[in-house]
């Protein structure tokens, strides 16, 4: 009987299984295998030729190759950190903002924050490429109406990268918003009401019940933000190509100039390697974070 | 057999062979550019042109902006039904050609090119003696400057030698007017290294020499030296010099507005300078490179453009790739004795390299602003092209910048860009 039972349960997952195995975990596993080759894009996979950690140790050693991964995977991190930070706070305050629904204009509001995520991107990069205009720029229009001088934004290496996270900020926290008012709508209205006869103040309300209990769709929102972040491509390939010196080559753009623009497949699958492994440990250690939490 | 019938036999034959004979011989080419969409619609005008001797030949041309041109070759180059032209810098074409992308030119083209292109140009078009491209461009550097600003600064005429441009750039220099002496431009590979390339051989010094990075030379030290005198004194901004992927941004917006004295730029920015200037272009003119303390007269940096077969593509499509190219370069194509390529060229600024080409446009390459480049062509000096040579500059661009944005010393700089330019080219040859 429970034989027949697995043979049936097996005959059931096997085409789910057989999908995910071709174009999910063949592809991975081609990406690590080739980590370990020197192999050309343009050449068939035959002509690879295995060099064990040679191209880890180029990517992380000394020389141009070592120095543009490393500095394109700080970057990559430090994009990824300041959109997480400046996106999920953002998304509980504007989800809270238009959870109340006696506020006047809140479907409005709810839409006008969802409809920047639905934007392409390159539309997006290439009128904030506009806004952030040195000059003429309507950004430091404003800025000059309140005594500001002009910005370089894009143009200096110190702000550059910070410009694009506040263009993915923009973008993305109308979708982030949706997600925390999910979150908000599970919370029992009672717990609230009886916080209230207790003597419990908005903010003490907030505290002590609205962040605990949406610690599992921030824990959510935080996994899918770095995703997200940690793909970010086309503003950098749009506007600013990686520059000023470097100082938005993120590692999407920077493999893709490595593994296609120079052919160099071995070192691009290498670095794929590297983003892949450093986004499982990010997300297995807040994963670990939160169930830490939850045995607490 | 009635006539009815036989008519209808005959009908009916010729409907069941027309669709065969008429897809035997169709092919579908596809040209893939970086251009405009107004150079764009020259070329689609010129294959309507061939078309009419040649109907069963379509050419659809294909643009995209010049930071994923060599991405869109390199990923769609590997199949059949990638672009069967594609229009290359000639520092892409030894990786091309190592990696079987491009397909050797036929015989009679090959012949055609050596014998009507000067044999530098062509030589650029060939690896290991096997020629792959029809050299279409050239393109040479030569400084610009606005003649408006040379006359509010009170300077007559455009600096001969390193002293003299360091002496503009800083009268041109304006902080309070937002405006600089000399635009350095950063954010886009070829843009960065050529013009720094062409102050270094205009220094007696060169980028490599033979096949070997040079610039741990006592030349490219002072070059290096240069650019951080420029930046140090405030005559070069680098925040006002930045480039987008389409080769614009505030480095050309700047130049065109007024805020930039001089800049070191090649001829094809003609038409960006025009469209972006209108009247006030007659404010524009060009110089030859201002010579170093190391350097005997002026030299700047050239480079060519040409166009490429795909190796994958299908026998006839190649066929017909060959055919069309040579006639679009053929001297009969275009207007009073120049090839239609020529005419496209020409209508952006662009020197055509065909021997012929340039006796048919002589006198549009006599005008104010193409003369300069043409002057300095012959003490032009070709950008180095070899293996490895898209990382080498790239690797280069960063290092510049570098400077530029003041994070590192000219000397750790000219240590570095010497390092990273010996590995690269090493693993290169392998």
């Amino acid at each position: 009987m429970i034989q027949r039972y697995r043979a049936s349960a097996g005959i059931m997952l096997a085409p789910a299984v057989t999908l995910i195995g071709i174009f999910i975990l063949v592809p991975m596993m081609l990406t690590v295998w080739l980590s370990f080759q020197d192999w050309s894009t343009q050449t068939p996979f035959a002509s690879a030729s295995f060099i064990g950690l040679d191209n880890f140790r180029e990517i992380f050693g000394p020389t141009s190759i070592g120095r543009d991964f490393k500095a394109a995977l700080a970057n990559t991190a430090i994009y990824t950190a300041l959109s997480v930070v400046l996106i999920l706070p953002l998304s509980v305050a504007f989800g809270l903002m238009v959870y109340q629904h006696d506020v006047p204009g809140g479907t409005a509001l709810r839409t006008a924050l969802f409809s920047t995520y639905m934007v392409p991107m390159i539309a997006v990069a290439l009128v904030w490429s506009k806004l952030y205009a040195p000059g003429e720029g309507p950004l430091n229009q404003m800025l000059g109406i309140i005594g500001i001088g002009p910005q370089p934004f894009l143009s200096s290496p110190r702000s550059a990268l910070i410009s694009i996270v506040f263009l993915n900020v923009w973008q993305q926290v109308g979708y982030f918003t949706v997600l925390a008012i999910a979150g908000l709508t599970q919370i029992p209205g009672s717990l609230y009401e009886a916080a209230k006869l207790d003597g419990a103040n908005r903010f003490e309300q907030f505290r002590f019940i609205t962040l605990p209990l949406m610690r599992r769709t921030l824990l959510f929102s935080a996994v899918i933000a770095i995703i997200n972040a940690v793909q970010v491509f086309e503003p950098v390939a749009l506007i600013t190509q990686g520059g000023p010196v470097g100082s938005t080559s993120v590692l999407t753009y920077h493999i893709r100039r490595v593994g296609i623009e120079r052919a160099q497949g071995g070192l691009g699958s290498a670095m794929a390697v590297m983003l892949m492994l450093s986004l499982i440990v990010v997300v297995c250690a807040l994963f670990a974070l939160a169930n830490r939490k939850d045995q607490e | 057999m009635s006539f009815a019938w036989t008519s209808k036999l005959a009908l009916a034959a010729s409907l069941a062979i027309l669709p065969v004979t008429s897809w035997a011989q169709a092919v579908n080419i596809s040209y893939l550019t970086h251009w405009s969409p107004e150079t764009v619609a020259l070329l689609e005008a010129a294959a309507k042109d061939y078309a009419k001797t040649n109907p069963d030949v379509s050419v659809t041309v294909r643009a995209v902006p010049f930071g994923d041109l060599l991405t869109t070759l390199r990923s769609q180059g590997g199949g059949s039904d990638g672009p069967t032209i594609g229009g290359i810098y000639d520092l892409w074409l030894p990786e091309l050609a190592r990696d079987k992308l491009v397909a050797p030119a036929p015989d009679a083209v090959a012949s055609e090119v050596k014998a009507s292109w000067p044999a530098g140009v062509a030589s650029a078009a060939s690896v290991g003696g096997k020629l792959y491209g029809i050299p279409n461009e050239i393109d040479v550097y030569a400084l610009n400057y606005n003649k408006a600003l040379f006359k509010q600064a009170g300077i007559a005429a455009a600096p001969k030698t390193w002293d003299e441009f360091k002496d503009a750039a800083k009268k041109l220099t304006n902080k309070d007017a937002g405006q600089q002496g000399f635009g350095m431009i950063n954010s886009w590979a070829a843009g960065v290294v050529h013009p720094f390339a062409s102050l270094l051989v205009s220094n007696g010094g060169e980028l490599v020499r033979d096949g070997k990075p040079a610039l741990d030379s006592k030349q490219a030290g002072e070059t290096f030296e240069l650019y951080e005198e420029l930046i140090k004194s405030g005559a070069s901004v680098p925040a006002m010099a930045t480039a987008d992927a389409n080769t614009t941004g505030p480095f050309l917006d700047n130049f065109v507005s007024g805020k930039t004295g001089m800049i070191i730029m090649a001829n094809w920015w003609e038409s960006a300078l025009r469209t972006g200037m209108g009247d006030k272009f007659a404010d524009i003119a060009t110089a030859p490179i201002p010579v170093g303390p190391s350097g005997d007269k002026p030299h700047s940096i050239s480079y060519s453009w040409m166009t490429v077969v795909n190796a994958n593509a299908g026998e006839a499509e190649q066929k017909a790739a060959w055919d069309f190219l040579a006639w679009l370069n053929n001297p009969k194509s275009g207007k009073n004795g120049a090839s239609a390529m020529s005419d496209i060229l020409m209508s952006m600024g662009i020197l055509p390299s065909r021997t012929s080409d340039i006796e048919a446009h002589k006198d549009k390459l006599g005008s104010d602003f193409l003369s300069g480049y043409v002057s300095v062509l012959a003490d032009a000096k070709p950008f180095p092209v070899v293996p490895g040579g898209q990382e080498f500059s790239e690797s280069l661009q960063q290092t510049l910048e570098a400077l530029q944005y003041g994070q590192v010393s000219a000397k750790d700089v000219q240590a570095t860009a010497q390092a990273d330019a010996t590995s690269i080219l090493e693993r290169a040859a392998k």
